[in-house]
């Protein structure tokens, strides 16, 4: 499927020409968002003006969820087509996806002061999201483990896959552990009616962070396919000078 | 001698050699059993003598004292027979390495339940649980247990000849164990209501269904990654 971006190279010419334009759209998307959110939107009847943390917290949570799938996609990707382009895609994915789940756990402790009275609630939303960040911190870890380098891809791949498939009985049991012990009383975050004033500036922050990611993902991706190029010819010339010696 | 026959007599093979490398020496069984009443000493510690305050989680004590008390002898499942070659012996040898891994998961759930049924009675009476947990008590520890072993198969085969493996292992099984810990203290908090358990007793069952499936073939993938190094 993504045979024809596999290849480094023609990799390399695409995202030349398009990431400056997922930049443009990254940049405009977060100053129009912000500005919405922060000036132009109603307060919150209950929460004031806390409310307009969501246009942070929510778009990040949605994006750390979503890159935790992307990168179990890819993983897919190297272990079956054996993509080397697929592995350096999930590891570039992984620590900005930590980042943004680590963002929305902060954003989520900042917004618990003034609304819930504490920094931290275990709340079953919260509770899965650190959950998700330790996935990520243990794909990372796993990927560093290893003395060669494919082999901590490899296995982290496995373990990404089995966090895909593990993490939505987590977030469900989560959240049923939570219905359980106590009645729902925490927030409901775009419930039945989102005023479409906030809708707006909402999504708008989704699209900034969204292309955001895309372009610092598309950046680690070449900065390690640079860092491969070094390698490669730092060998090549140690093999010429040991053929020299010899 | 039929391919069937032959596949029960390679399971049960197996499974007599884990008991015999794990019983010969009791350590792990010991180490289990202790290990979990030093955690209770801990809770116990930790909250005070308050009858009370121990009713209310005395559960939850028992179920996280089990799940840690498991961790530490999961690492040696696998890696044992990594370092001496074992694994690299059967591997090449015509059965096939799921087979070998189910009955090695099967092994291992064994030699873990066993101790913790032993010392079921003196946890009973430690932690003040209800006696009319006992026989949820008994399901929900024998199925958990199960998928404990299931994942601690597929945590010991990720953490095969990584560096620091031991303490990188209890980072990735526990997030995985999470499910257990909710459907074990679920059933045992909807007995003590006057609720049926039966739905959090089949979800931890739906659980481990799940994993006895897909862990052998991702342990044994994870291994052939290991082996090719």
């Amino acid at each position: 499927m993504f045979d024809w971006l596999a290849n480094p190279n023609r990799f390399n010419k695409i995202t030349e020409k398009i990431q400056p334009y997922i930049l443009l759209i990254a940049i405009t998307t977060l100053i129009s968002g912000l500005y919405f959110g922060l000036f132009d939107s109603p307060k919150d009847y209950q929460q004031g003006d806390a409310v307009r943390i969501m246009y942070v917290h929510v778009p990040s949570a949605w994006l750390a969820s979503f890159l935790y799938f992307s990168l179990a996609i890819s993983c897919v990707f190297y272990l079956v087509w054996k993509h080397p382009l697929a592995d350096l895609v999930s590891s570039s994915i992984a620590p900005i996806g930590a980042l943004f789940s680590a963002l929305t756990l902060v954003t989520g402790s900042l917004w618990g002061k003034p609304m819930w009275g504490t920094w931290w609630v275990w709340d079953a939303r919260l509770t899965s999201m650190l959950v998700l960040f330790f996935f990520y911190l243990g794909y990372i870890l796993l990927s560093n483990a290893f003395e060669r380098k494919i082999d901590g891809s490899k296995t982290a791949s496995v373990l990404a896959i089995v966090g895909l498939i593990n993490l939505p009985i987590v977030k469900f049991s989560v959240d049923w552990w939570h219905t359980l012990h106590q009645p729902a009383s925490i927030i409901k975050i775009g419930g039945p009616s989102i005023d479409d004033k906030m809708l707006l500036p909402l999504m708008l922050m989704i699209f900034a962070l969204s292309f955001f990611s895309l372009y610092m993902i598309i950046l680690n991706v070449k900065t390690k396919l640079i860092e491969k190029k070094c390698e490669a010819l730092l060998l090549k010339s140690n093999l010429e000078e040991i053929s020299k010696i010899g | 001698m039929s391919v069937k026959s032959s596949f029960i007599q390679i399971f049960i093979s197996h499974i007599k050699r884990e008991f015999l490398i794990n019983f010969r020496s009791l350590v792990d069984v010991i180490s289990i059993i202790s290990f979990m009443i030093l955690i209770v000493i801990l809770f116990i510690l930790g909250i005070g003598p308050f009858e009370e305050k121990l009713r209310l989680i005395s559960n939850a004590i028992f179920w996280i004292g089990l799940i840690l008390a498991i961790i530490p002898s999961l690492e040696k499942t696998l890696q044992r027979d990594y370092d001496n070659g074992w694994l690299d012996q059967t591997i090449t040898s015509p059965t096939p390495m799921e087979l070998v891994l189910l009955s090695k998961s099967l092994a291992y759930w064994l030699i873990i339940i066993i101790p913790l049924l032993i010392s079921l009675p003196l946890f009973i009476v430690l932690l003040n649980i209800n006696l009319k947990l006992i026989p949820w008590l008994l399901v929900s520890i024998l199925v958990g247990g199960l998928s404990i072993s299931l994942i601690g198969i597929i945590g010991s085969a990720l953490t095969l000849g990584a560096k620091r493996g031991n303490i990188l292992l209890p980072i990735l099984i526990i997030p995985l164990i999470i499910p257990i810990l909710i459907f074990g203290v679920g059933i045992s908090e909807a007995v003590i209501i006057n609720e049926s358990p039966l739905g959090n007793l089949f979800l931890l069952i739906g659980f481990t269904l799940i994993y006895l499936v897909i862990s052998p073939f991702i342990s044994a993938f994870l291994i052939r990654i290991a082996i090719s190094r």
